[in-house]
């Protein structure tokens, strides 16, 4: 023991956290808080497109960020988009979890094959609904013509009222069983004795589940929330690769805007901007969340 | 109100027996005690009444009514938890008023309620409090009044005082006595407290290993165990109990073990030879110094044993001695001082004596 001890050098045999929080520090810095600081910076500079010089000017790009109605129905997109995935998640996620919630035979190959859908990449989900969504051989347009709920003249991704609902539903159909777990795990996790002393007091299932099974998941569901909720309101993925961010505007997100204006028009102080401005959003909405609800990790 | 029938009623888990077809019989209205030793069953058998555990065979009826396939929720009964079963998140006031509540019933009603049940229980300082914030003594009477403030055809309490301290549990002995004469709502009710079953029960069913081993009044289960294991079960300082022979001396049968010579009553229906259990009340065992008085008595020689260990428990004295390698316990209200070590004569009260067969272990 002790000679292998004295073989380690010094620094390794310290006390002092330093060495030991070094290497995750010096990667966080490097590949996270440069980039954020190097992205600030870029947004303080005007870029002309003509003479693609750029000069420092921290007003501009931040007043044309407020100005411009892009970036504004992209935060209407963005807040949609986040808001009905996540509450069709939510509830999805809920009720999947209350029907695998059982010791019965065959119910753990059951949660099991419910993992599934996220050990497929995001890009491939947007493809293979691309393909699904195809208004000649695609079987969800299909499958709805025949229950004349659709009509060719519309195709789901190419129309402006259903595109973002296409998009929306890729993603649930990935991150549902994400959920699932989640409430699962929080489900499995749950005391029997006060759903036994509440049948005693009288209680349906349903009064049970919002008396007891709500109450005492709500740390659970609001932790939930939040990883989903941060997740869903970068999403850039699907967008991407389904609509790119089409028709017109339609679905264009904060994220996906971003992009546009980096991988497009190359304004990268711009892009940054916007990229900013999407982080910050996150912040507050997950801040305010975490106050309102109390979170605790 | 209803009455509560059981019949033949079984539960396994898995390979392993739990109860073994049980009868039993509450009369509406009536306060059964279940008694016994711990897993012997009992709380499996409230947990059956309530329905919250799967029957494996048998049959519940509430009146004339099979409740087998009747779920919880519907069958109208109140449970205290050995194990409290509270709502973690809710207050003690919405613990108690939650079965209410599901009811719809007046809010104005529900505070009343409430606040009755609280002042019973002593809980009125932390109505407000969630239950984590409680003692398990305050908790156990959370779990109490969410039961009491019910009106429910059947009681079922599960140890409900076991974990109050000594005065509390007197006094709430006492409320709940009180609570059932006046509600005359049939309760079964389970404890380990043997002062508890003799005094709250109108029927005490003594239970060992899944079994029903008696059933009747306390003082009769008291005074006529109906076998051995019942006679040193209830009655605290236990029933002194001593392996010996039927024997004959002087013309007369008398139980004998080595050297010792127990007279037995007029009427014992024993054979010269059996092996019997002889059995006495320590308090139908008068202690005496005077060696003469207790020979007189027993006509033969004394019995006589050696003080072990004295405890006056303030109206009587418990005396433990030992004789011919037997721990003897004897009750005397006599204020006399005993010393650890002195000799100590002994005089049964023969009509008192409790036999019970060697082999079967039945009462004769
Ligand atoms: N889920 C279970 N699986 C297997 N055996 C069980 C289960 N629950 C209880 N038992 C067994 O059933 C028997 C009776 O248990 P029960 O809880 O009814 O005892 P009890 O008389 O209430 O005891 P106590 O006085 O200690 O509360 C015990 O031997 C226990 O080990
Ligand atoms: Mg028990």
């Amino acid at each position: 023991m002790k000679t292998q001890g004295s073989r380690l050098p010094r620094w390794l045999r310290s006390e002092h956290p330093f060495p030991w929080l070094f290497p995750v520090t010096s990667l966080l810095i490097v590949f996270g808080l440069y980039p954020v600081l190097y992205s600030l910076w870029l947004s303080f500079y005007k870029r002309n497109p003509a003479t693609r010089k750029e000069t420092f000017l921290p007003s501009h790009n931040w007043s044309k960020l407020i100005s411009d109605d892009r970036v504004w129905d992209a935060v209407q997109v963005t807040f949609s988009y986040a808001c009905i995935a996540l509450i069709l998640q939510l509830v999805l996620g809920m009720l999947i979890a209350l029907l695998l919630d059982s010791d019965k035979k065959g119910f753990g190959i059951l949660r099991a094959l419910m993992t599934l859908p996220l050990v497929v990449p995001p890009a491939v989900t947007g493809m293979m609904f691309l393909l699904m969504y195809d208004s000649s051989f695609g079987v969800i347009s299909n499958a709805l013509y025949s229950l004349n709920l659709l009509s060719p003249d519309a195709p789901i991704l190419g129309t402006g009222s259903t595109a973002l609902w296409g998009v929306i539903i890729a993603d649930v159909w990935q991150w549902t069983p994400f959920m699932v777990l989640i409430m699962l795990a929080g489900l499995r996790a749950l005391p029997k004795e006060p759903f036994e002393a509440a049948s005693i007091d009288g209680a349906t299932a349903v009064q049970s589940f919002f008396h007891l099974t709500l109450p005492m998941m709500s740390k659970i569901i609001a932790l939930a929330v939040l990883i989903r909720g941060i997740d869903l309101f970068r999403v850039y993925d699907y967008v991407k690769v389904m609509t790119d961010s089409g028709p017109g505007t339609a679905t264009e997100t904060l994220t996906a805007y971003a992009g546009t204006v980096y991988f497009k028009s190359a304004n990268f102080a711009y892009a940054s901007t916007v990229a900013l401005a999407t982080l910050i959003l996150v912040l507050v909405t997950a801040t305010l969340f975490i106050k309102i609800f109390k979170v605790r990790f | 109100m209803a009455s509560v029938k059981i019949s033949n009623l079984k539960k396994e888990y898995g390979p392993v027996q739990v109860l073994h077809s049980l009868d039993l019989e509450v009369a509406d209205g009536d306060f059964v005690v279940l008694l016994g030793p711990s897993g012997c069953g009992k709380s499996t058998l409230l947990r059956m009444i309530a329905g919250l555990e799967p029957i494996t065979a048998g049959d519940v009826f509430f009146d004339d009514r099979r409740v087998n396939d009747i779920h919880a929720k519907d069958r109208n009964i109140a449970m205290v938890f050995q194990n409290y079963a509270l709502y973690a998140h809710m207050s003690v006031r919405k613990n108690m008023a939650f079965s209410m509540r599901l009811k719809k019933i007046d809010k104005k009603i529900i505070d009343e309620k409430v606040e009755w049940a609280a002042s019973i229980l002593g809980l009125e300082p932390y109505l407000d409090r969630l239950p984590k914030e409680l003692s398990g003594g305050q908790r156990q009477r959370v779990a109490m009044g969410r039961a009491i403030v019910r009106d429910p055809d059947v009681f079922l309490f599960d140890e409900p005082l076991s974990n109050l301290d000594a005065k509390l549990r007197v006094q709430m002995r006492t409320e709940i006595k009180d609570l059932h004469q006046r509600l005359k709502t049939t309760t079964v009710y389970v404890t380990h407290d043997q002062i508890e079953a003799m005094t709250m029960a109108d029927e005490v069913v003594i239970m060992r290993d899944g079994v029903i081993e008696q059933a009747g009044s306390p003082m009769d289960i008291y005074d006529n165990p109906g076998n051995l294991f019942v006679a040193q079960f209830i009655g605290s300082p236990g029933m002194n109990i001593v392996e010996c022979q039927v024997s004959e001396a002087n013309g007369k049968l008398c139980a004998t073990k080595g050297d010792l010579q127990l007279p037995l009553p007029s009427n014992a229906n024993v054979i010269n030879g059996q092996t019997i259990y002889y059995g006495i009340r320590p308090e139908h065992l008068q202690a005496t110094r005077q060696a003469s008085l207790a020979a007189s008595d027993s006509n033969d020689k004394s019995i006589t044993g050696v003080v072990r260990v004295v405890e006056p428990t303030g109206p009587e004295i418990h005396i433990y001695s030992k004789l011919d390698n037997q721990d003897v316990c004897s009750i005397s209200r006599d204020r006399v001082l005993w010393a650890p070590g002195e000799d100590i004569h002994f005089i049964p009260d023969v009509e008192h004596v409790h036999l019970f067969d060697g082999d079967t272990k039945l009462a004769i």
